[in-house]
């Protein structure tokens, strides 16, 4: 367990050393707050209301599809993985460190837009924090699993990027985050539904709980868990 | 004792037998080096003996813990030298020993990243991690490569106090210099199969003994071959006072090991 721990902490601090994930789950974030938030409530005031789920939807999206990929890919990819294989260090401890970390910078960086949306864009605090911070951490794993599922299964970095921009792009462009979803084509409507963007921004705006909205969740996290087993396994042959 | 035993080890790819029956075994504490040219079948050997690659039929048994430094290995760009250390040592539940962190300049480089570090200081950080395990049998693969002198010197002093510490060393190595400072029996690869087994001097004895003698005289250079050292050198003696013409200087090469490597490897030895 102790080994655990340090390599949970290491990676934590590998993960501040690399600029790549402080620009995917800090910077670019934080910026398309600042700027899109002010748009936002410029144009529709109304968007204040929802300011903070939608701007956390796109941060932990942006922070998982674009951050994570390229640090599984350096693991499994390339050599990382045959040093660990060679010398006593479990697979499995690449994906999981990494994706520990990644959920901890992604709910720091939700924590500081749900502190800085009030003071800064009058932006509503969501009915029922306890539930919104549950259903956040739900929506991160969830997004993480998806991200994993890519960093596993591409071994190209560039391809890499490239896979999880076209993941990320219609992610958020059919999310309802920009827009209301129902606004969209009936097919782009039912394409949405597929990506977790949609049913996390539902369940982290629903004033009431709603297992159909979970469920989504759930059935997404589950496949991306047995996939992710699956491409590991295979990664260690 | 042996600390590894290979019999009957075969591996192919697709249709391609890149092993074909190997049969060796290597003796508790001594360093052992794998030779071959390019697609021998070197490195899936010590693949498949690593444990590291399956192979079609045969077995290994290994009699000891393994340490392994692989040809192409890498590190997350971001972790230090001696976080990378910490972390393998922690998972292998050791403590790395304070000689072999100072004896491999980790300490030099405990703050650097391993994108910071250089080929040799690369080399040295994943022998100290190959070292964590605290292994009794040690795997080098091209442990030397993309080395400067410096770093090659340094390595070959490491991995002779490992010898002397009791562990056993199997390397492949390309460097017959190396091979022929560092081990104590070599086996040479040769499409698939064992071509050569035993020390580097008896690699000598079975291609044969030939001698080139240089005689450097006042009126110049003169070369002479032999498969009998002493008697040629003694009747070259004799023959050149008895003409009067006095010797400047006299050299024996009795052929490099690089040479009797590529006659077994193109099956001439």
């Amino acid at each position: 367990m102790e080994a655990f721990f340090y390599g949970a902490a290491l990676q934590w601090k590998m993960d501040i050393r690399s600029k790549t994930l402080l620009i995917t789950c800090y910077a670019v974030p934080l910026l398309f707050f600042a700027i899109m938030g002010g748009i936002f409530t410029a144009v529709m005031p109304e968007a204040g209301k929802t300011l903070i789920q939608s701007m956390t939807v796109f941060g932990v999206s942006m922070g998982a599809l674009i951050g994570l990929p390229p640090s599984l890919v350096e693991i499994y990819g390339g050599d990382i993985k045959k040093v660990y294989k060679a010398n006593g260090v479990p697979l499995y401890l690449g994906l999981v460190l990494t994706n520990l970390s990644a959920f901890v910078h992604l709910f720091i960086m939700s924590v500081l837009l749900y502190l800085a949306a009030p003071p800064v864009f009058d932006a509503a605090i969501p009915e029922n924090p306890g539930a919104y911070f549950i259903w956040l951490a739900v929506f991160i794993l969830v997004s993480l699993s998806i991200a994993s599922m890519i960093g596993l299964a591409v071994k190209d970095q560039a391809k890499t990027s490239m896979v999880s921009i076209l993941v990320f792009l219609p992610s958020i462009m059919l999310s309802g985050i920009m827009f209301p979803a129902e606004l969209l084509p009936k097919g782009l409507e039912a394409a949405g539904r597929i990506f977790p963007a949609v049913w996390g921004y539902r369940l982290m705006t629903e004033s009431a709980f709603q297992f159909a909205t979970l469920l989504p969740l759930l059935l997404l996290l589950a496949i991306a868990v047995v996939v992710c087993g699956i491409l590991l396994r295979k990664v260690g042959e | 004792m042996d600390a590894i035993q290979v019999r009957g080890l075969k591996k192919s790819y697709g249709s391609h037998t890149v092993l074909k029956g190997l049969d060796f075994c290597v003796r508790q504490g001594e360093i052992f080096a794998l030779l071959g040219v390019n697609g021998a079948g070197k490195t899936t050997t010590l693949e498949c003996v690593e444990g590291l690659r399956s192979y079609d039929s045969g077995g290994v048994s290994i009699h000891g813990k393994t340490g392994i430094q692989l040809q192409s290995a890498s590190m997350p760009e971001h972790i230090r030298a001696m976080e990378a250390v910490r972390l393998f040592s922690k998972w292998n539940k050791t403590v790395p020993a304070d000689g072999m962190l100072d004896a491999l300049g980790i300490r030099e480089l405990a703050k650097k990243q391993y994108y910071q570090l250089s080929t040799g200081q690369k080399r040295r950080l994943h022998l100290a991690l190959a070292l964590t395990r605290d292994p009794d049998i040690l795997f080098l693969d091209e442990p030397t490569a993309g080395l400067d002198v410096e770093g090659r010197v340094s390595l070959h002093a490491q991995i002779r106090k490992l010898k002397a510490q009791g562990k056993t060393i199997v390397l492949a190595s390309h460097d017959m210099a190396e091979v022929e400072s560092l081990c104590d029996r070599i086996a040479i690869l040769n499409e698939g199969r064992i071509a050569f087994i035993g020390t580097p001097l008896q690699l000598g004895e079975r291609v044969g003994k030939h001698y080139r003698i240089t005689v450097q005289t006042e009126a110049g250079t003169e070369e002479y071959a032999s498969e009998n050292i002493g008697e040629t050198l003694l009747a070259l003696l004799v023959q050149y006072r008895e003409k009067g013409v006095s010797i400047s200087d006299i050299k024996v090469d009795r052929g490099s090991l690089e040479q009797h490597f590529m006659k077994i490897a193109k099956g001439e030895g």
